[in-house]
């Protein structure tokens, strides 16, 4: 048990992926425990509700399984996880076609220097106002500047050159800024 | 593009820091001259703080909601795995058949692959 508990802190993704090609359930697992807080948090920054970001993340994680013959190891593994979500998360969003309505009124009410106000209320503001960023342009913004990753790792999980990617999140930043300051 | 609209998109790479030097300096050079670039690189690094603060925010999959993911992603393991089974079997009967028909000459993936 402690030298399960031990293994399940020291592997690598890489490692956890070589077993779990060999059909070991527990590395598995410890996978999903591993990556299932960041790929949750993407599915809910990209859709906006905490059920439909659930639902995806379960289909990210099923699908990460499922396509685990075509991880090369050519990007970390949380990387392609990434790009998973995204995929996901974006379908899922087409295919609903919901956008959280803005309570416009709520947003122009927003003092000049919003971060004065009680940080839980802001929060929900700028949340808000992430839904109303187009899809690729929010993704990028929240791989970015809410997960830290690099351009490089940003233009790999949304699959577009690099270019694009900074692109992407610069005009995300540009109508968050014009919704929000 | 103007050198006014260059400087502006330029200028969330700016607030975030990540600028190569020479562009750094050009964006300086421009803010130093300009009151609305400086009012805009105001409003990038408010939206900045407000970025912080959300990422910030605690967000997390609710204790149901992660049994029933995990539950699921139980079944996902198990019927795959029931998937590579079948297809294993059906894999190895249809070699069994190639072969019967073949008049007992093994495929001819194990005969070189020619």
């Amino acid at each position: 048990m402690a030298e399960d508990l031990s293994n399940a802190v020291t592997d690598s993704d890489a490692a956890l992926v070589e077993r779990i090609r060999m059909g070991e359930r527990a590395a598995f697992d410890t996978l999903v425990r591993r990556h299932q807080a960041i790929v949750y948090r993407v599915c809910y920054r990209i859709l906006g509700e905490p059920e439909d970001a659930a639902d995806a993340t379960q289909e990210a994680l099923l699908r990460a399984y499922r396509k685990l013959d075509t991880f090369r190891g050519q990007s970390a593994f949380k990387t392609w996880l990434m790009r998973l979500t995204v995929n996901v998360s974006l379908n899922e969003r087409e295919r609903r076609k919901a956008t959280l309505p803005l309570d416009d009124a709520r947003l122009a009410t927003l003092p000049e220097h919003t971060v004065d106000l009680r940080q839980a209320e802001a929060v929900t503001q700028i949340h808000q106002a992430l839904q109303q960023v187009p899809p690729n342009h929010r993704a990028a913004v929240v791989l970015r500047d809410l997960e830290g990753f690099g351009y490089a790792e940003v233009a790999i999980a949304l699959g577009v050159p690099e270019g694009t990617a900074k692109g992407w999140a610069h005009r995300g930043r540009s109508r968050l800024k014009d919704l929000l300051t | 593009m103007s050198a006014t609209d260059e400087v502006l998109s330029l200028l969330p790479a700016y607030a975030a820091d990540e600028l190569a030097a020479v562009e750094r300096e050009r964006v300086e050079r421009a803010l130093a001259e300009s009151p609305q670039l400086r009012d805009e690189l105001a409003r990038y690094q408010r939206l900045f703080v407000l970025l912080a603060a959300l990422a910030d925010e605690d967000v997390a999959l609710g204790a149901t909601a992660e049994r029933r993911m995990l539950r699921q992603l139980a079944i996902g393991w198990y019927l795959g795995g029931v998937v590579r089974f079948v297809e294993g079997v059906a894999s190895a009967y249809g070699r069994a058949l190639v072969h019967y028909l073949g008049g007992g000459r093994a495929p001819r993936s194990q005969q070189g692959g020619r």
